[in-house]
């Protein structure tokens, strides 16, 4: 495999959140294709792991331990990054926390869980492009891909934080491909539905998010029937980490079995009515 | 009640195409603002019930019974309707013919049909009602789609193709027509009661408001859509559905 030349040879490509999930399956398919690949996260041992498998791949990997919503954290990381690959190509700013999406009556979140929520999923992927704004500018190029959620676009009851982040990850793709478009840098943002990444998560959310995975408001808005799998959100990763995309910026790319495009009714919800029922 | 502002004294509305659901009100809440109307649509009971209706509530109303995916037969009985009350100050496109089917099984002939009632009669009476308006350097143009026109649904082409089509034309003669005075909007509708038939209880639970809506409810906004108060308004979909398009 690694002899076979690949759409993303030579490149190298941050993950934030890269040790486990949607990041675990993009740093293993962008891999697959030639990147070599920075990983960053805050648990260490699943960030390791990534960065050892991307190794075992014939690429060069680094795992660097970092909390994204910290912003001297971060320039860290891409300090280090140029220094120990020389140049970064790709940014993916694909950290965030799906359990910050517990609902909760408002009055009862805290500044503390707000700030959380924001941060972990909005201000993190800020931090982040921020870091290596400069440099891409400077150079000409670069690629940076978002990863919002379909509640970045719909209202989910009770559900703040992650709504209002995601939301704000929409807005942030389009106004950084509006103001990077001149400098051939490309703005993408990935729109995930319900992917079933719950292997991954540690032991003491494996309750709640079975509970999500099976819940008849999840299925309610699938229409393929199904939950997704990792690798359809690596799938476009991979897409928009390429040449291929070099014209697209500012688009948003969904893989949500559909549920974006349904809504106007409950998943399956058929109705007939004949033409002489309707003009009767 | 109609604020001050949003009154519509005297003006002139048109209410155009066949809907089971949306006459009645609209001509209600038209009147109720002291419009005067005239109904255009086929020959039934719920034209006379909507004449009825403006009459009660004080106001000048004529039905004239139309074929409303006939051109030259809506030019003429717009034509009518200038001929009458003197002008069009405001023309509301109720058109709304929920034909559900699954695509294979439809006819071309239901197909075409489904797009001269939900569609192609729009684009008449925008053309009909349009040339006077455009005479006038003022008019208002308020198209009532679905909210099926942004959303997909099973066993929905024609309808959702129909009313999104719509929309796009809202938008389109919204900016062709901003130099001169007529300003074009949507209203987007979600689950509505109809008549008798009783509402689907997984929907119910299913829209954020937890019920359906009554057609009434659709009287506000377009009252608001036909007054002189909102002439830096044009182009827009204004949903009236209890909160579906936020979390669906």
């Amino acid at each position: 495999m690694a002899e076979q030349k690949g759409t993303l040879d030579g490149k190298v490509i941050i993950i934030t959140g890269g040790g486990t999930g949607l990041g675990k399956s993009m740093a293993l398919l962008l891999a697959q294709e030639g990147a070599d690949i920075v990983v960053a996260a805050r648990r260490v041992p699943p960030l390791e792991e990534v960065a050892a498998e991307v190794r075992q791949m014939g690429r060069r990997s680094v795992a660097i331990p970092t909390d994204c919503t910290d912003p001297a954290q971060v320039n860290q990381m891409v300090e280090r990054t140029l220094k120990e690959m020389g140049k970064i190509d790709v940014v993916v700013n694909n950290a965030g926390l799906v359990r910050g999406a517990r609902a909760k009556p408002m009055w009862e979140i805290t500044d503390a869980e707000w700030r959380e929520g924001i941060d972990v999923n909005l201000s993190s992927a800020f931090y982040c492009t921020r870091a290596v704004s400069k440099y891409f500018v400077e150079r000409k190029s670069g690629k940076v891909v978002n990863v919002s959620s379909g509640e970045g676009f719909r209202g989910v009851r009770d559900n703040y934080m992650y709504c209002c982040a995601k939301g704000g990850v929409v807005q942030l793709t389009r106004t950084l491909a509006v103001s990077w478009a001149p400098f051939n840098i490309q703005v993408n943002c990935i729109v995930p539905g319900f992917v079933d990444t719950f292997d991954n998560q540690p032991p003491e959310y494996q309750k709640i998010l079975e509970q999500y995975r099976m819940s008849r408001s999840t299925r309610l808005f699938l229409p393929v029937g199904h939950t997704g799998k990792p690798d359809d959100i690596g799938f476009i990763t991979l897409f928009l980490c390429s040449d291929a995309s070099d014209y697209i910026t500012g688009g948003f790319f969904a893989a949500d079995g559909g549920g974006l495009a349904g809504g106007f009714a409950t998943t399956g919800y058929a109705p007939t009515v004949s033409l002489k029922e309707a003009l009767a | 009640m109609t604020a001050k502002v949003f009154m519509l004294k005297d003006k002139i509305a048109i209410v155009a195409g066949e809907s089971k659901i949306w006459t009645k009100p609209i001509v209600g809440a038209l009147t109720a603002a002291g419009a005067d109307v005239a109904i255009l649509a086929k020959q039934s009971t719920k034209l006379t019930q909507a004449v009825d209706v403006a009459r009660r509530n004080g106001r000048k109303a004529i039905a004239i019974p139309t074929d409303v995916t006939n051109p030259a037969q809506v030019q003429k009985n717009v034509n009518q309707v200038i001929g009458e009350y003197g002008r069009i100050d405001i023309l509301v496109n109720a058109a709304d013919i929920q034909f559900f089917q699954p695509f294979m099984d439809i006819k071309d002939t239901d197909w075409q049909k489904s797009m001269d009632y939900n569609l192609n009669s729009v684009v008449n009476f925008c053309r009909a009602a349009g040339k006077q308006m455009l005479v006038q350097k003022k008019g208002r143009i308020i198209n009532v789609v679905s909210t099926l026109a942004e959303r997909g649904i099973n066993n929905g082409s024609v309808y959702c193709i129909a009313e999104s089509g719509v929309l796009q034309l809202t938008r389109v003669l919204a900016l062709e027509w901003a130099l001169a005075g007529v300003t074009v909007n949507a209203i987007g509708t979600g689950w509505f009661e109809e008549g008798n038939k009783p509402a689907d209880e997984l929907i119910s639970k299913y829209i954020p408001a937890k019920r359906y809506g009554k057609p009434e409810e659709i009287g506000g906004l377009v009252v608001y859509l036909a007054a002189d108060a909102t002439e830096f308004t044009t182009g827009q979909l204004m949903y009236v559905d209890g909160g579906l398009m936020s979390h669906a």
